[in-house]
C-alpha cells in the first residue's frame, strides 16, 4: 500500500509545482506599455495582468485562484474568463475526449488484430507504415480535410469529428503496444496448454490471454489521455469548437496570462486526475499490483 | 556500413532524401519548382506555388527538427550522466524532474514557453534568439525528458556489464569510465534517440506555428498551413494539405525506422 501512496503522492506533487512555475514564468514576463514602439500589449491588459496575478503582492499566486473562486473575471473584459465559463469550457473538451476514447480502443484492438495477423504473411511492413502515418499525421492535418464538411456545410457534428481525430494517433499507438503485448502472451504455454485441452481460440484469448495484456494497456493510459486532451486542442480550433483547447490558445495569443496560469494548472490537475484512476483501475484489475503493494 | 541493419538504412537513406530534395527544391532552386508544380498556385499567396511552399516549409521543419533534436539529446545525455555520477538523492530527484517534464504535453508547455521568449524577444531581453532559436530552445527544453530516461536506463544496463565492472574493480572512475567505456557503446543508441526525437519536435513546431503562435519566417510546414488554413477550408485543402502530410508521414518514417533499428539492445561481449 505504501508503495502505491508514494506513486500518487508523485503525481499530486505536479500540481502545485506546475501552478507555481507557470505563474512565475508569467509573473516575471516584461509587458511593457510604455512607448509607442516597444507596446507589447494594451494598458488595459497591462492593468489586469498586475491585477490579476497580484503582482508585488505577498502571495500573490494565489490571487488567480481566489478570483476564480469569488466568481470574478480573470483578464480583460472582452477575452477575459471567469470560473464557470473555465468549467464549461473544460467540460466540452472532457466530453470530446470521453468520445475520442472509444474510438480509440476501437482503432486499437482493431489495429492490434490485423498487425498480429500481418506479421507473418508479405504485409508485415504495414505493422511500421501504419504507426509511422498515424503519428506523422498531427491532428490538425485530418481536422482541415473534414472541416469542409463539417464548418461549411455544416454536415456532420463537430464534436464527434473531433473525437474522431484525435483518436486516430493515440488508438494506433495503444494498438501497437496491446499488439506487441498480445504477441508476447500467445505464444506462452498457458496458451497452448488451453487450446490443446479443446478451447476455443476466442475463449483462450477472453480468459487467459486478456487479462495478462491489460496492464500493458494500463501503462499506456497516461500518454493516450495527454495525446487526447492535447490533440483536441487543434481539432478546436479547425472545427470551430469554444472549448477548453480554444480558450488555451487564443489566452496564449492574447497574452492573457492570468488565463494562462489558471489554464495550466487546470489542465495538469486534469492529468493527475487521469492518472489517479489509472492507479486505482490498476489495483482492481491486476492481482500482481495488489500483491506487490501489500 | 554492413552491420548497420537494413531497415535502419531505409530509414536513414529516406531522410537523408528528403533532406536534400528540400534544400534543392525548397532553398536552392524554388523557381523550378514555381514551372512545373501540378497543384497549381496558392489561394492566399497567389505568386507562390503550392509545392514551393511545401518544400520550403520542408525544409524550414527538417532545420528546426534537427536543432532541437540534438539539444534535447545532449539535455538529455547531460542529465543522465550527471545522474548516474552522482546516484543517490541526486539521481532520484532528478528522475523526479524527468517525470514531471514528461507528464505535460509537449506542445502545451512549448506554447507558453512561446509566449515567454516573445514578449522577452520584444523586451529587448531575448538574448538575441531569433524565432527559430526561441523555437529550437523552447522544444529543446520540453523534449530532454525523454531521451535523459533512456539514457540514464541504458547508462545503468551497461554498467551491469563485466567489463565495465573490471574497469571499476582496477581503479576507473566515473568519469574515465564514461569516457572510455560507456560513451562507445552508447553512441549508436545516441544516434536513435535522437532520430527519434527529430519527428517529435517537428510536428511540436508544426502544431504551435499552425496556431500561429510562432513566429517562424521563412514559414515552416505547420506555418504554412496555419496561415492559409481559413482558405483551405473554404476552397477544398486537400490539393494544399495533402503533399505537406506526405512530406511529415515520410520524414517520420524515415526517422522511425532508423530509430527502431538503432536502438536494439546493448551488444554484449562475447
Amino acid at each position: 500500500m505504501r508503495a502505491i501512496a508514494q506513486r500518487l503522492l508523485r503525481q499530486v506533487v505536479l500540481v502545485p509545482v506546475v501552478a507555481v512555475a507557470s505563474y512565475f514564468l508569467m509573473a516575471s514576463l516584461p509587458l511593457t506599455t510604455e512607448t509607442d514602439a516597444k507596446r507589447q500589449v494594451s494598458r488595459e491588459l497591462a492593468a489586469s495582468y498586475r491585477r490579476d496575478l497580484g503582482i508585488g503582492e505577498p502571495l500573490g499566486f494565489l490571487r488567480p485562484w481566489e478570483k476564480l473562486f469569488r466568481g470574478e473575471r480573470l483578464g480583460t473584459s472582452a477575452q477575459g474568463i471567469t470560473g464557470d465559463e473555465l468549467l464549461t469550457k473544460l467540460s466540452g473538451s472532457v466530453s470530446v475526449g470521453l468520445m475520442a476514447l472509444p474510438l480509440a480502443l476501437t482503432w486499437a484492438l482493431g489495429f492490434a488484430l490485423l498487425r498480429t495477423r500481418w506479421r507473418k504473411g508479405r504485409w508485415a511492413a504495414l505493422g511500421d507504415v501504419v504507426p509511422a502515418v498515424a503519428f506523422g499525421t498531427p491532428v490538425f492535418i485530418p481536422a482541415l480535410l473534414l472541416a469542409p464538411g463539417v464548418v461549411e456545410r455544416g454536415h456532420l457534428l463537430p464534436e464527434l469529428c473531433a473525437a474522431l481525430v484525435t483518436s486516430i494517433w493515440p488508438g494506433i499507438f495503444l494498438g501497437t503496444l496491446v499488439g506487441d503485448s498480445l504477441e508476447a502472451e500467445l505464444s506462452r504455454d498457458y496458451v497452448r496448454t488451453a487450446l490443446g485441452k479443446g478451447l476455443s481460440r476466442a475463449a483462450v484469448l477472453r480468459r487467459h490471454v486478456l487479462p495478462n495484456v491489460w496492464p500493458a494497456m494500463l501503462d499506456a493510459v497516461g500518454p493516450v489521455a495527454t495525446s487526447l486532451l492535447a490533440g483536441s486542442f487543434a481539432a478546436e480550433r479547425v472545427l470551430g469548437l469554444p472549448y477548453f483547447g480554444q480558450l488555451y490558445v487564443l489566452a496564449v495569443l492574447n497574452k492573457q496570462v492570468a488565463v494562462v496560469v489558471v489554464a495550466t494548472t487546470t489542465f495538469a490537475t486534469l492529468l493527475v486526475i487521469v492518472s489517479l484512476a489509472v492507479e486505482v483501475l490498476r489495483y482492481a484489475l491486476d492481482p500482481r499490483s495488489r500483491e506487490a503493494s501489500a | 556500413m554492413s552491420r548497420v541493419p537494413l531497415r535502419a538504412r531505409v530509414g536513414l537513406a529516406l531522410l537523408v532524401g528528403l533532406g536534400l530534395l528540400s534544400l534543392v527544391a525548397g532553398r536552392l532552386f524554388p523557381e523550378a519548382l514555381a514551372s512545373t508544380c501540378p497543384l497549381g498556385m496558392d489561394p492566399t499567396r497567389p505568386d507562390r506555388t503550392v509545392c514551393e511552399l511545401a518544400f520550403g516549409g520542408l525544409w524550414v521543419s527538417l532545420a528546426v527538427g534537427l536543432a532541437a533534436g540534438a539539444l534535447s539529446t545532449f539535455i538529455g545525455l547531460a542529465v543522465a550522466a550527471v545522474a548516474r555520477l552522482s546516484g543517490g538523492a541526486v539521481e532520484q530527484t532528478l528522475l523526479r524532474a524527468v517525470d514531471a517534464v514528461f507528464a505535460l504535453p509537449d506542445v502545451l508547455v512549448v506554447m507558453v514557453l512561446q509566449l515567454a521568449g516573445q514578449s522577452l524577444s520584444d523586451a529587448g531581453a531575448g538574448g538575441g534568439l531569433g524565432p527559430f532559436g526561441l523555437m529550437v530552445v523552447s522544444l529543446a527544453l520540453v523534449g530532454w525528458a525523454g531521451p535523459a530516461r533512456m539514457f540514464r536506463n541504458r547508462l545503468a544496463t551497461l554498467e551491469s556489464q563485466e567489463y565495465v565492472a573490471a574497469s571499476r574493480a582496477l581503479g576507473g572512475g566515473g568519469l574515465h569510465l564514461l569516457r572510455v567505456h560507456l560513451w562507445p557503446a552508447l553512441r549508436p543508441f545516441a544516434l536513435a534517440v535522437f532520430l527519434s526525437r527529430l519527428p517529435a519536435a517537428i510536428l511540436t513546431e508544426s502544431t504551435v506555428s499552425f496556431f500561429g503562435i510562432a513566429r517562424m519566417e521563412p514559414m515552416s510546414l505547420g506555418r504554412y498551413l496555419g496561415t492559409s488554413y481559413a482558405a483551405l477550408i473554404y476552397e477544398g485543402g486537400g490539393r494544399m494539405v495533402l503533399p505537406a502530410w506526405a512530406l511529415l508521414v515520410l520524414l517520420v518514417l524515415g526517422a522511425s525506422l532508423a530509430s527502431q533499428a538503432l536502438s536494439g539492445p546493448p551488444r554484449r561481449v562475447s
